[in-house]
């Protein structure tokens, strides 16, 4: 593990100060890889984190991202995905309908990865087990053809297993502020700080760094909103739509 | 029908008949001689004594004695890896783990827990001991801890059930529990619920949740028929309590509307005598837990409490609907047949209910001293909860991060927490008291009047199970 003085730390203290162009390349291909080795970061673990107000539990964000298999990395695996989705449109309705904390999901096909983006109200876990109760066939049909998903088939004789591969493969939610950031890190290394290192404000880009190194994809922020955020059924009620 | 003489005891009792009640919770020391305590608490041979199945045969037993494991004590037992990977995330991460999700922050949080609790990974079985007398405890506390080399106790805790089924905040309680499909019907108040799958609370059966099945740790002797315990050490504010209860009475008697919620001349019916004070706060008390505290349910008789009432014969639709506050404690616990948001969960997130108070019973005849701010004279005081089921994270922690706090089940009591054992703010915290004529008149101000100060998520291990932990090498 690095520590204050090492010349590694001195050195990428200077050069982060003055980046000079060789080594963004330096820094990217040779230094990041040697220093991730030096100081071990875990992956991050994905979706929102549940405020310490429960009231604030509301419209958090899923952004799931799932890996087509390798056979499905083609023009027609994407077709199959769309139409995974396509044939399963009414359940998907019924569904969201009948988990009653859902304010919207959309699907999306980027780089062979099938991603699944929704706003959902209250905890991820009773989300998710609520719609697999709800809706499991057609979890079972996006899932089969993404990679690793063939062993949580069906879903709702794995609730557990598919529930915890969904938070995994949900991007991690790098939060706006460096005491945040650094609590994630904190918490999932168990106990405290690792080391004075880790607890340096000052050095926070480094971590960032090899925690998006870790992380490659990710969400910035947990979701900006334009107005204080309201339930699903709120809302509804609101606008007299029933709920 | 389900083999009771394989499943523990306390699961589908409440041994009523014995109000005493104490947690040894224990270290394990040496494996081995942990894994022979545990086989000889399955045979009750060499005086430890014998755990107590839910079979009973012709011979009550004198005293009940039952145990529960965390994860860690699984682990420290010897479990084989692959059968520790199949437990659930949320019991192999603990409970201060779920801090946040349970509403354990603040003054709550775990960092502030007394020992034991302070070293959660220290606790690795917990064992109860339900006895008529204090002196039984003793004795069989004696017979559990001969063997030091088996476990080292890190400390105790004991509660009393009240006479009258009462617990502190002067409410009646023990009175719902869930019925069990394919289980002799033992529950003392029936009600008109449906029956709950037995998958409800006992690993490998259908569970309420239509096709949905949780794991079941494998070898089967481990897992099956085995069940898991939230156990909370939950401190209640009763000086507390009683005081907001004041102002909460002082606040309806100059409210436009009070005369609404008790028209003036029935102060008696509420049976507190001619003051028009004391029954506002018996009004509230009311409306704050769904019953009044000699237990009658608001959803029956929302006027007056009235001891000839059915307990339990009630659900949340028409008059029942009207008459229970939607945010009041047992209905936010279990919505029943009512509509919520989450129209598939109705029924799924029961709970099997295993509480006794701890500390002295607060004596309202020698009340606090309004002059004190604070409680911090009075003894500690509250309730040993255990909340037991087949899924900590789809019922214990289901109802309290949605249902108990947030209020994500109707929308109009989304944003507030429980009245009673939310995590509550007085500066944000929110409670609506429903009138006849269709309005309400919104409480404000609640504190916290219960915090956690301890806890463990344990596996309740059937008796097969906790053979074949006894015989792990
Ligand atoms: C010190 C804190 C608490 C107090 C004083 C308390 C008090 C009560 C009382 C008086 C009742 C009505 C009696 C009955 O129906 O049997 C009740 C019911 C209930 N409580 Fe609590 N409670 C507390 C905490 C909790 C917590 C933390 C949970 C769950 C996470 C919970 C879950 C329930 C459930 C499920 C019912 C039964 C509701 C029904 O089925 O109608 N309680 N509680």
């Amino acid at each position: 593990m690095a520590n204050d003085e090492s010349w590694l730390d001195r050195f990428v203290n200077k050069l982060h100060k003055k980046p000079k162009p060789w080594f963004k390349y330096f820094g990217a291909y040779i230094l990041v890889p040697i220093w991730a080795r030096l100081t071990p970061v875990k992956r991050l673990p994905g979706g929102a984190r549940p405020a310490i107000q429960p009231g604030d539990n509301v419209q958090s964000m899923m952004n799931l991202i799932m890996p087509l298999k390798r056979e499905n990395r083609s023009p027609i695996g994407r077709a199959k995905a769309a139409l995974a989705i396509a044939e399963n449109r009414d359940q998907i309705f019924a569904g969201l309908d009948n988990v009653g904390t859902v304010h919207f999901a959309r699907f999306v096909i980027v780089n062979d990865n099938i991603c699944m983006f929704s706003f959902y109200d209250g905890d991820f876990t009773n989300y998710i087990r609520d719609f697999i109760a709800t809706i499991g066939g057609a979890f079972n049909d996006v899932v089969k053809l993404v990679e690793g998903g063939d062993a949580l088939i069906p879903c709702e004789e794995n609730v557990e297993a598919f529930i915890q591969w969904i938070h995994e493969h949900d991007l991690y939610q790098v939060p706006d502020t460096p005491t945040d950031f650094l609590r994630d890190q904190e918490d999932l290394n168990g106990d405290k700080a690792v080391s004075p290192v880790n607890d340096d404000l000052t050095l926070l880009p480094r971590k960032l760094v090899l925690q998006l190194r870790a992380n490659a994809n990710v969400s910035l922020g947990s979701g900006y909103r334009a107005y204080p955020g309201f339930s699903v059924a709120q809302v509804r009620k609101k606008l007299e739509l029933g709920w | 029908m389900i083999n009771l003489a394989d499943l523990q005891g306390n699961i589908l009792r409440g041994y009523t008949k014995k109000p005493h009640v104490r947690y040894l919770i224990l270290e394990v020391a040496e494996p081995g001689a942990a894994r022979r305590w545990l086989a000889d608490s399955v045979s009750g041979r060499n005086g430890v004594p014998q755990i107590t199945s839910g079979d009973w045969g012709k011979n009550k037993p004198d005293t009940c004695f039952n145990i529960g494991l965390t994860y860690e004590g699984l682990r420290a037992l010897g479990t084989p890896s692959a059968s520790l990977k199949m437990f659930p995330n949320e019991f192999v991460e603990g409970m201060t783990a779920r801090a946040v999700k349970l509403g354990d922050v603040g003054r709550s949080a775990p960092e502030k827990w007394p020992a034991p609790f302070n070293e959660p990974k220290r606790i690795h079985l917990i064992a109860t001991i339900y006895a008529e007398k204090v002196e039984q405890l003793d004795v069989d506390q004696e017979r559990a801890l001969t063997d030091v080399k088996a476990f080292k106790l890190l400390d105790t805790r004991e509660g009393y059930n009240f006479p009258g089924d009462f617990v502190h905040f002067g409410y009646r309680d023990n009175i719902t529990q869930p019925r069990f499909e394919g289980v002799p019907d033992s529950q003392r108040y029936p009600d008109r619920q449906p029956k709950a799958p037995l998958g409800t609370v006992l690993l490998g059966h259908p569970t309420n949740l239509e096709g949905l099945m949780w794991r079941v740790p494998e070898p089967a002797e481990l897992g099956h028929n085995g069940t898991f315990n939230a156990f909370r050490v939950l401190k209640q504010d009763v000086a507390g309590f009683e005081r907001y209860l004041d102002h909460a009475a002082f606040y309806l008697f100059v409210h436009p509307k009070g005369g609404e919620l008790l028209p003036h001349g029935d102060e008696e019916k509420i049976g507190k005598g001619p003051s028009r004070h004391t029954a506002l706060r018996e009004i509230v008390a009311a409306n704050l837990c769904g019953r009044w505290r000699d237990g009658t349910p608001l959803a029956l008789s929302a006027d007056a409490p009235d001891p000839n009432e059915n307990l339990t014969n009630f659900d949340y639709v028409g008059v029942g609907d009207a008459r229970c506050p939607h945010g009041a404690h047992i209905r936010r616990c279990n919505p029943r047949g009512g509509q919520i948001v989450q129209r598939i969960a109705n029924n799924s997130r029961r709970l099997v209910r295993r509480g006794v108070p701890y500390g002295p019973p607060y004596d309202p005849a020698n009340p606090y001293d309004p002059a004190k701010p604070y409680d911090g004279d009075e003894p500690e005081r509250g309730l040993l909860g255990n909340f037991i089921g087949a899924s900590l994270g789809a019922q214990f922690e289901a109802m309290s991060c949605d249902w108990l706090n947030l209020g994500l089940q109707d929308p109009r009591i989304t944003g507030s927490n429980d009245p009673i054992s939310g995590t509550n703010d007085p500066g944000t915290s929110w409670f609506d008291l429903p009138l006849k004529s269709g309005g309400t008149i919104r409480l404000p101000g609640f504190p916290e009047f219960v915090s956690t100060r301890g806890g463990a998520y344990m596996f309740l291990p059937s008796l097969a199970a906790i053979q074949y932990l006894a015989d792990l090498r």
